[in-house]
Parts: structure tokens; sequence; C-alpha cells
């Protein structure tokens, strides 16, 4: 007995045994590292690293056991050590997580706005606050270098591109048809407002595999998550009224909006060079639901139908007499599904379903002319990633689109219809490795099967970043893009093929706290473009092509000067294409050489108001004159715009809210049409295509009802 | 024989498991203390560091991380540097999401989010104010409602108001009432629970200084 309680008296002892470990924290380079936390694992015992990264403390523990070193912004390292009473003498080495904020990123072609967090050059509410842009993200966007404005559109042109080859995700899945109807000759706007998105990823080219149909630049929106807190908002516009509710539960919340539009009232006070019979009026409803699921599953619903209608006289040029009354109706529904999970550390699954519906119903004097378009859109995307330094994501997708257009021909009895069916499907996979946070590369490929004209293709996408100091980077990217032919192409001749780019980007950015630069060039080659043969479109073929080269630069800051924000840019573009109905290579209509913006927000604190000022330039643009010599040869007048717009918070809950466009009253002109035939005299009559009005006025109240009460509706401005 | 082994191996265990308790708690009071005594980043951090040590040990109870979360805050207050001050914000919130997960609906838990916030106001006021502002009120009004008497919910909240009295230039009035409330509360017979939070008075007294 007494050797059984000397034996464990012994083992007590031995158990309060102590052994010290001690050692030093270094980063790779061999810098010590102070404040390192460093643990044994599943006990208490442990230290903090001091300033020179040294570290000694003493454990109780026995046995083989494990010591932890963890530090914010380093990967966490663990040691295997045995505690025997004998010291313990570690030196561990501790590397930077690369996922940090000097890390390099992938900055050709690509401009992000959200993610606070992140040295983004826009941030999400910039999109809201563009003077000018009067909260249409194209609008906002339009601003930026690579785009080229194109007043009577309203869509965005990126590099020598036409306003349809820019395509418009939502939660990573297509949006068919992207802008609201307007009237010839009016800027279109958005269908989705900037305040639904979190975030957005605006790329002038180069982007990644996972997006296809998109000849030049995708637009990539990614919705707000759960909201936190119920609230409403009503917004009484000067052209229409707006309330939105949003109701939160534990893991879920919905929110629902109703806008109706009517631009009559105003159209009566404003004197418009549209001669209209029925202005722009629209009903608009929106729903989305966010829901929870397991540990960080999220599952996103949104939905919007709008109806709207509108009806012009298009006055004839060469006798003003004569008119025709145009009458354009509209049906949009969209609805979004998606979902995300991650499936283990390293494995994550996102995808979702998507549901396009367009309907138009023209009337042209007594002729009808209805198309309809029908698409859906499924995608499934596995991301697994092998350290923090190598991801890879595969993903697979399939859209499909029914159109049909029909007409009534002769005396009305015969109806035309011409439809088709396009099925694409598509694969990609790409990985992205950071060899060092100096450099990064991304390589990936995109396979696709269009059962239009059965073709199968894989495009090839890279881009690299190299950093080699703390601010600035160069990056690269290279690219084969495709797209099927516009529908209105599509219908005459089923058999084309899709248009093809191939891009070329280099660029150079310097991102210090409040200041960006940035500077790009590019070559963009356009091949398989649809031409017609002998002027005929139902007689197309893929045998045009084109090129667009350019330099590009853009500066911001809001440093210099307290509580301003401004910001610069200037595109030079050069391009010409043979497509269509085009006698040869030449510079196309909606293509400006010369493209100049400056953004300025400035918050002025004693009148507790936000103003913003916009000034735009763009070079002439091409038009033919029959009368004159050759094929878009001419130019049209420069186009010039000031804008301003103000934001008046007297209360928290409450923003007074106005903006005008062109404040200078500038009479800009985007081209002339002209009488299809001449007249006695042997010239074709023509007539300017000018803005609707000089300057578009508009105010707003927004107010919010809330339980809490420092909410209001800045961020959706 | 064997019956006493058992006896003394069984009192031994008692002990060390009431020891392991009384350890748990001294070593507990031991760097609360240290947290709100810290004056600069690298004590704040050894703080922090220890609670997390603690919390890799005690992985069921929600203090240490309560605790290890306020460390990194307290971190992100002395921390100039806007982008590692978010990084260090991003810790904070990690450790506060997992002690929300062992004590769900906690008055002292969501008062801790809500500071959260109310740091990333300030690293940019003018594009987070909105956002995170309304984030961090909803995170006071909650843990307000949970517990109607937690002085630090009030303090904070009334810094927000404050902040927003100035910005708009209007009355404080409602935020000076905000900030009495929170020092009445601060007056109240302190918990029996020698790891509750007893932080943020001085912060109050400062703002009730803007009141006279």
């Amino acid at each position: 007995m007494k050797a059984n309680i000397f034996l464990y008296l012994m083992l007590s002892v031995s158990a309060y045994g102590q052994t010290i470990i001690s050692g030093k924290i270094t980063d790779r380079k061999g810098e010590s590292i102070p404040g390192v936390n460093i643990t044994i694992l599943d006990s208490y015992d442990g230290t903090s690293s001091d300033m020179n990264g040294l570290f000694s403390f003493s454990t109780s523990e026995q046995g083989g056991r494990t010591v932890l070193a963890t530090f914010v912004g380093y990967i966490g390292q663990q040691v295997a050590v045995t505690l025997n009473g004998n010291p313990v003498k570690l030196v561990i080495e501790l590397r930077e997580e690369i996922h940090q904020l000097e890390a390099v990123t992938i900055s050709a072609g690509s401009f992000t706005a959200g993610d606070e967090k992140r040295r983004t050059i826009l941030k999400a509410i910039d999109i809201a606050t563009t003077a000018g842009a009067t909260a249409d993200i194209a609008g906002a966007l339009n601003t930026l270098p690579g785009t080229t404005k194109v007043g009577e559109s309203g869509r965005l042109f990126v590099r020598g591109g036409d306003g349809n080859e820019t395509r418009t995700f939502i939660d990573g899945m297509v949006v068919l048809d992207a802008y609201g109807p307007a009237a010839p000759n009016t800027p279109s706007r958005g269908r989705f407002l900037p305040f639904m998105f979190k975030g957005t990823s605006f790329s002038t080219g180069g982007y990644s595999a996972e997006y296809g149909q998109a000849l030049s630049s995708a637009l990539v929106l990614n919705s707000k998550d759960k909201a936190e807190f119920n609230q409403t908002d009503i917004g009484i516009l000067s052209v229409g009224a707006d309330v939105v509710h949003t109701q939160v539960w534990d893991r879920a919340s919905a929110s629902g909006k109703v806008q109706y539009t009517n631009l009559t009232p105003y159209f009566n006070l404003v004197d418009q060079r549209v001669d209209w019979h029925t202005p722009p009026n629209s009903i608009e409803s929106s729903g989305a639901y966010r829901q929870q699921t397991g540990r960080d599953g999220l599952l996103k619903f949104f939905g919007n139908y709008n109806h709207s209608n509108l009806a012009t006289y298009r006055h004839d040029i060469a006798q003003p007499e004569l008119n025709l009354l145009t009458d354009l109706d509209n049906t949009y529904g969209y609805g979004n599904a998606s979902y995300q999970q991650s499936l283990s550390d390293t494995w994550s699954v996102r995808g979702g379903v998507s549901y396009n519906y367009n309907g138009n119903k023209v009337k042209v004097g007594a002729v009808p002319f209805d198309e309809k378009e029908n698409g859906t859109h499924a995608k499934v995307v596995f991301e697994n990633s092998l350290s923090d330094r190598i991801e890879w994501r595969v993903g697979a997708e399939s859209i499909v689109r029914d159109y049909t257009a029909s007409t009534m021909v002769t005396n009305f009895q015969e109806p035309l219809s011409l439809n088709f069916r396009e099925a694409i499907g598509a694969s990609f996979l790409e990985g992205e490795w950071y060899t060092s946070k100096h450099f990064v590369s991304k390589v990936g490929a995109r396979a696709e099967h269009n059962s239009l004209n059965s073709q199968a293709s894989i495009d090839p996408r890279i881009s690299l970043a190299y950093k080699p100091g703390k601010c600035g980077q160069y990056s690269f990217a290279y690219g084969i893009f495709r797209q099927s032919a516009k529908n209105e192409l599509l219908r005459l001749n089923t058999s084309l093929g899709p248009e093809r780019a191939e891009h070329f980007i280099l660029n150079y950015q310097v991102v210090t706290g409040n200041q960006t630069f940035r500077v790009e060039t590019y070559y963009k080659r356009y091949m398989d473009l649809v031409k017609y043969s002998n002027g005929n479109p139902a007689q197309s073929n893929n045998n045009g092509h084109g090129f667009a080269k350019g330099v590009e630069l853009f500066w911001r800051d809001n440093r210099t000067v307290r509580n301003v924000d401004y910001w610069v840019s200037y595109s030079f573009l050069e391009t010409e294409r043979d497509y269509l109905n085009f006698p040869g290579a030449a510079v196309p209509a909606f293509a400006s050489a010369h493209n100049f913006s400056f953004v300025y927000k400035h918050f002025i604190t004693p009148i507790k108001s936000q103003l913003g000022l916009t000034y735009s330039f763009t070079s002439g643009r091409p038009y033919t004159n029959p009368n004159g010599t050759e094929f878009n040869l001419d130019r049209t007048p420069t186009y010039q715009d000031l804008s301003a717009n103000i934001s008046y918070l007297p209360r928290n809950w409450l923003i007074i809210h106005f903006s005008c466009t062109n404040l200078l009253g500038r009479d800009n002109i985007f081209g002339y049409s002209y009488a299809a035939t001449p007249g006695a005299d042997g010239i074709y009559a023509s007539q300017p295509i000018r803005q609707p009005a000089n300057r578009f006025v508009f105010l707003a109240v927004f107010i919010t009802i809330s339980k809490n009460k420092s909410v209001n509706q800045l961020p959706n401005l | 024989m064997k019956t006493v082994i058992l006896i003394a191996a069984m009192i031994f265990s008692v002990n060390l498991a009431m020891a392991d308790d009384s350890k748990y708690l001294e070593t507990m009071m031991k760097n609360i203390d240290r947290i709100y005594q810290a004056k600069t980043l690298g004590e704040a951090q050894q703080a922090a560091n220890a609670f997390d040590r603690i919390a890799n040990a005690e992985k069921t109870k929600w203090e240490p991380f309560y605790y290890a979360s306020f460390g990194y805050i307290i971190m992100a207050t002395m921390e100039q540097d806007v982008a590692k001050k978010d990084a260090l914000l991003d810790q904070a919130k990690v450790f506060v999401d997992k002690a929300a997960t062992l004590k769900a609906n906690d008055s002292e838990i969501g008062t801790l989010e809500g500071f959260i916030s109310t740091m990333r106001v300030s690293v940019d006021p003018a594009t987070r104010g909105q956002q995170y502002g309304g984030l961090a009120m909803h995170a006071f009004g909650k843990a307000l409602a949970v517990n109607p008497d937690n002085p630090r919910a009030l303090a904070l909240m009334a810094q927000m108001q404050f902040g927003t009295a100035r910005f708009f230039n209007s009355s404080t009035a409602e935020a000076c009432a905000t900030v009495s409330k929170s020092l009445e509360k601060y007056d109240l017979p302190k918990s029996a629970d020698p790891l509750a939070p007893t932080w943020g008075k001085g912060m109050a007294q400062g703002l009730r200084k803007q009141c006279q």
C-alpha cells in the first residue's frame, strides 16, 4: 500500500512537471512577427510573441501535444511536440494569407463596384449618385473608360462593340433583355435598379470562362443577401411613385415593390421634340426572397414583372404633315432562383435557373408586328480550393431560347411568322493560381454547342497579373468570345453561326488609399460577323469582320480635397468593321474616337446635401449622307453634356433629390435621318436626330419608415 | 486498499475539476482586467490572444469568445491603418459569431455585434454610414429588447445618436437622454457573475460631458 501511495504521489508530481517551450516566430523572409498567439491545442497554456517575435512559456501538459501559432493575416501553423520536462525550442515560420489587401488582383478589362472592404474602383453607392445617370446602372458605367456614349440609345457600347454585345448577368444567371422599351431615338433605361445589388462587376473585355454569349462586355450584378430589418420605403417622383416593403424573419427576408411611372404630366409641362400620342407609362412589380439554409447556404429568389406602353407619331421627313402612329406595348417577366452552399471546407457549389419573357406588340399604322422571346437558363458550378493559392471551378449550363416574330402582310389576311429555337449547352473549366502575392494567373476554357448550326467550339481565356511593389500592378488578358447573331438576323437565317471576337488587353493600375490611376490598351479582332449578300438580310453569311483598338485612362481621387470625390476618364477608340450592309470596312455609326467624362461629387455638410456634377464629351459619330460621297464618311457635331444632381437630407428618414441633365442646354445631334427617296430637286431631305428635349428635370422625395430611425434611402439613390 | 485508492482518486479528480473551474475563472478575470487596462495594441493583442487560447480549451463557454471578440474591437480602435482595422474587425466578427452560437439571443453578445458595425462606420463614414449605421442601431435595439437594463447597448446607441444629431445639426436631446439612461443602468447593482461585462462607463461619461 505504501508503495502504491508513493507511486501515486510520484505520478501526481510528474503530472505537475513543467516543460518550457520557447522560440521565435518569423515570416518567410525571416522577419520577426510580434503578437502571434502560441498555444498548446486544447489547453490554456501559451503566450504571445514579443516585439522581437520571441516567446517562452511553461506548461504542465505531458506527452505528445500540438503547438499552434496563429496571427491575423497569416496561415496558422501547427507543430507536434513531445513534452517530458526537457525544454522545447521552436522556430515557426508563418506564411501570409494570399487573399490580403496588398495581393495582386486581375484588373485587365475589369471594374468592380461594391464590397467596401476591398479596394474597389467604384463603391456600390457611386452608381446611384452619379449625376446624369438618374440612378441607371448603364448611365453610371458610361462614365468609365472603355465605353462610348451613344446618347439616343442609353445602352452600354464597349470598345467598338454594339449595344447588344454587352450581356447582363444577375447572380450568375443570364438576362436576355436588360433594357426597358423606348421610342425610336430616345434612350432606354436598364430594367434593374442599382439599389438591388451589393456588387457590380463591369468587364470591358477578357472576362472569365464562366460568362458566354457576350462579344464585348459582361455586366455581372450580385444581388443583396438577406435583409436585416423591416422597413418601408416610399418614393414620390415627378414621373410616378413607388413603394417597397421589406419584412425580415430569423433566417429569411422578403421584399416587394410596386412602381407606377407615367411621363404624361411631365411632357405636358416640358415641350418634347417627339410627337407623343401616349407618353411612356408603365407598371412594375418585383419581389425578392432570401432564405438561409444549413450552416452557410443561401437561397435567393427574384422576380420582376413589367408592362409598359408608349405611342408616337412619326412624321415623314420630306412631307412632315404625313405621319404614322407607332404604338409599342411591352410585357416583360424575369424570374431567377439561385443557390449557394459549401459542401466541405474546400468544396462549394452554386447554381440557379432563370426565366426570361419579353413580348412586344408593335403597331405601325394599322400593321401589327408581334415579337416574343422565351428563354431559360440553368447553371451549376462547383468550386474547389486546393490551397489558399490554387482554386479551380468547373461548371455546366444550358440556355434555351424560343423566338417568334409575326406580322400581317398584304391586305392583312396572311400572317407571316418567323421563329427559331436555339439551345446552347456549355461547360467551362477555370483555375486561378497565386504563385506568390505578386503574381496570379487565371487560365480557363469554355466549350459550347449550339443547336441551330450544330457548331461546337472551345474558347480559351487567360489573365495574368503581376504586382512588383506595394501599389502598382500590370495585368494582361486574352480570350476568344462568341455570341449568337441578333434575333432580327437569326430569324431570317437560322443557320447563321455565332459572331466571334478575340481580345488582347494590357493594363497598368495603381491604387493607393483613396486614389486610383489606371491606363489600359487593347486590340480586339472581330470575326464571323453577319454580312448581307448583295445587301439582302435574308441572304446573310458569317463573312463579316472588323477590329477595334484603343487606349484608355482613368483617374480617381477622393483624398486631395475634403468631402470631394471625383473621377476623370478618357477613351480613344479606333475601329472599323465590314458587316451587314456595309460596302466595305467602315467606322460604324455608334463609334466615336474620343470619349471623356468628368464626375464630381461633393458632400456639403452645412447644407446637409450631396452635390454631383458630370461632364461628358463625345467626338463626332459617322453617318452617311445620301447626297454626299461615301458610306459613313460624314461626322456629326460633338456631343457634350453637363448634368447635376443634389440630394438634401433634412431628416435622417427623408431625402429630397433633384437632378437635371444638360444644364447648358446644348442641342446635341446624334445623326441624321434621310427621306427614302430624293425630292424633285434630286436631293434627299434630311432631319437631325436630336434629344427629345434639351434637358430632363427630375424631382423626388424618398421617405423611409422603420423602427430604426437611422435608416434612409441614401444607399438607393 | 483498492477502495482507498479509488476514494483518493475520486477526491483527487474532484479536486482537479474544481481546480479547473477556478483556474478558468481566475484566468478569465485576470485577462478581463488586462483587456480593460490595455493601453497599446500589443497589450490588447496579448489579452485577446489569451482569450483565444482559453476559448480553444473551453469550447462550450461563450465568455472567452465574447472577450476575444471584444479584444479585437479594442485593437481596431487603436489601429490607424483602415485596411488592418477591417481585418481586425473581421476577426472580432468570427469570435462574436461563435459566442452567439453558444448563447443565442444574448443582450451582451448582440451589443458587441453592434459595436463591430459602429467601428465599420468609423472606417469610412461617407460610404458605410447608411448600411452599418443601420445595422448597429438594429443590433442595439435588439439587445435592449432582450435586456432593457444593458448600459453598454445604451451607451453605444447614444454614441450613434450623437453622430446622427451632429450630422443633421439637430438637437442632441435624444442622445443625451439615452446617455443618462445608460449611466443610471451602470449604477444598478452589479451582476453576481464575476465574468459579466462591465466596460463602457467611461465612454458614457465622456458622452455626457457633451450634453452640458
